[in-house]
């Protein structure tokens, strides 16, 4: 009854052309799939509580032990979901529920061995997660109390729970509401999401044990199915190069500021410009060499956490207080003040 | 709560799914609805429509990679043009929205 139309608005016309000519029925019929499981979704049952149900909490244990429990969705749309395993359980026959209880452990002892810190709230938050969320979703989530994670579609994106660094984006998500709260909106939002994405690659590269130089500094790289052109969803080293598909397009992600995206979709660009301060942390990262946990990333941690960053700061707030918090740590005039401050200035954010 | 401004033939309603992990801009599937190509049932199905969205549209910024829908009406109001931007959680988001967006129609 109406069409699809680009004329107005900020997709780029031919990214939907593309999509209208070569879209798959499959595609068609999974994005129905979907429908009918959203279709059938009970009233709002209002804002998630801070706490899941007492009754899916593993125990509190010693501080710096992780408190798992993954539930099951079986592909309706209702958290927190069946409980499939839970602290200190053995694997499943399930893979997505294994690879979701393994990366929520190796991200918590990432942040306990890295930066002493104690889950997402620092105080032994239980790390929640769902998988099997909806039908063929493509997306993974942090509501505020868990993480979720879809199946993707297959066709164009695996489940998510396949790349460790998504499963560690979220659980960052968490951390950084529970220190900044960077608000999701605009320049804000695109400092919160690069923070996710950063912590994303520090605990795989963490997990390989990479230093800054042998790292792929991808995002996502197992997400793409081999359907899609492409390496991965974004590229820290290079935002803009992920994918090049005839499907979906290029990468839009800029990588400096000349290349701002000034948009109202997606909460004003919060996945495209932090395209931006992903490349002034991998700039700094690889300025500094070897293991980017333990310089870089302890810079951007401390400033996380820094109590004078406003949660509405834009990156040239951010930029500055990384710059201070590299004097904190390392002293003023060291190669790590020098490194940061030139990195944000490469992206063209002068602290 | 926002009030639906009357939308005549001259108003376009602009529906995409946004944000998301994977944020490629193919999965939001904008679709554009020019109200002057539709009758006048039509209209009356798709403004019922936003009204059951206008108590659930939330504040323009999101959470973690939550995804949302957006309703972009464009209209003229007092020989002016105007603008009203609504934002639904997708997990609140109607089934006769999603289907408006997803199929293009109305029951």
């Amino acid at each position: 009854m109406f069409a699809r139309n680009s004329h107005h608005g900020f997709i780029p016309p031919y990214i939907l052309k593309r999509i209208i000519d070569n879209g798959s029925q499959h595609q068609r019929d999974r994005a129905l799939g979907t429908l009918a499981h959203v279709r059938n979704l009970l009233p709002n049952p209002g804002p998630p509580n801070r706490q899941p149900m007492a009754s899916v909490l593993p125990e509190r244990g010693r501080p710096g032990e992780p408190r798992r429990s993954v539930h099951d969705a079986q592909q309706q749309m209702v958290l927190p979901g069946v409980l499939a395993r839970i602290e200190g359980q053995p694997p499943v026959a399930d893979a997505a529920v294994d690879e979701a209880y393994d990366a929520l452990g190796t991200t918590h002892e990432f942040f306990w061995q890295v930066f002493g810190r104690d889950s997402i709230d620092n105080h032994g938050f239980p790390l929640i997660g769902t998988v099997h969320y909806g039908v063929d979703y493509e997306n993974a989530f942090w509501n505020g109390a868990q993480m979720v994670f879809g199946d993707g579609d297959g066709e164009i994106l695996n489940r998510f729970t396949l790349s460790l660094d998504v499963v560690a984006h979220e659980l960052a998500h968490g951390v950084t509401e529970s220190e900044a709260g960077l608000v999701y909106f605009n320049q804000s939002g695109a400092l919160n999401e690069s923070v996710s994405d950063v912590f994303g690659v520090l605990v795989r590269q963490f997990s390989l044990k990479q230093t800054a130089d042998q790292a792929d500094w991808l995002i996502g790289a197992e997400l793409l199915t081999d359907n899609v052109q492409g390496d991965a969803l974004r590229s820290m080293a290079n935002p803009g190069s992920a994918y090049d598909d005839p499907l979906l397009g290029k990468d839009p992600q800029p990588g400096h500021m000349r290349d701002f995206i000034d948009t109202r979709d997606d909460n004003g660009g919060v996945h495209l410009n932090s395209g931006i301060p992903n490349r002034a942390f991998y700039l700094a990262a690889t300025a500094l060499g070897g293991y980017a946990w333990e310089k870089a990333g302890r810079i951007w941690y401390d400033t996380l956490c820094d109590r004078r960053l406003a949660n509405d700061a834009d990156f040239s707030a951010f930029a500055r207080l990384a710059v201070d918090n590299a004097i904190a740590r390392f002293g003023a005039g060291s190669d790590e003040e020098r490194a940061v401050a030139q990195a944000w200035a490469d992206v063209g954010v002068n602290p | 709560m926002k009030q639906l401004p009357a939308l005549d033939s001259d108003a376009t309603i602009r529906l995409s799914r946004q944000g998301g992990f994977a944020a490629i801009q193919a999965l939001s599937r904008p679709r554009e609805i020019d109200f002057a190509s539709c009758n006048e049932r039509q209209r009356q199905q798709i403004c019922s429509v936003l009204e059951g969205c206008l108590p659930l549209a939330t504040s323009p910024s999101g959470q973690g990679d939550r995804r949302y829908y957006q309703i972009e009406l464009r209209f003229r109001q007092q020989e002016r043009d105007d603008e009203m931007v609504l934002q639904v959680p997708e997990e609140q988001a109607p089934g006769e929205l999603v289907r408006l967006w997803d199929k293009g129609e109305v029951l």
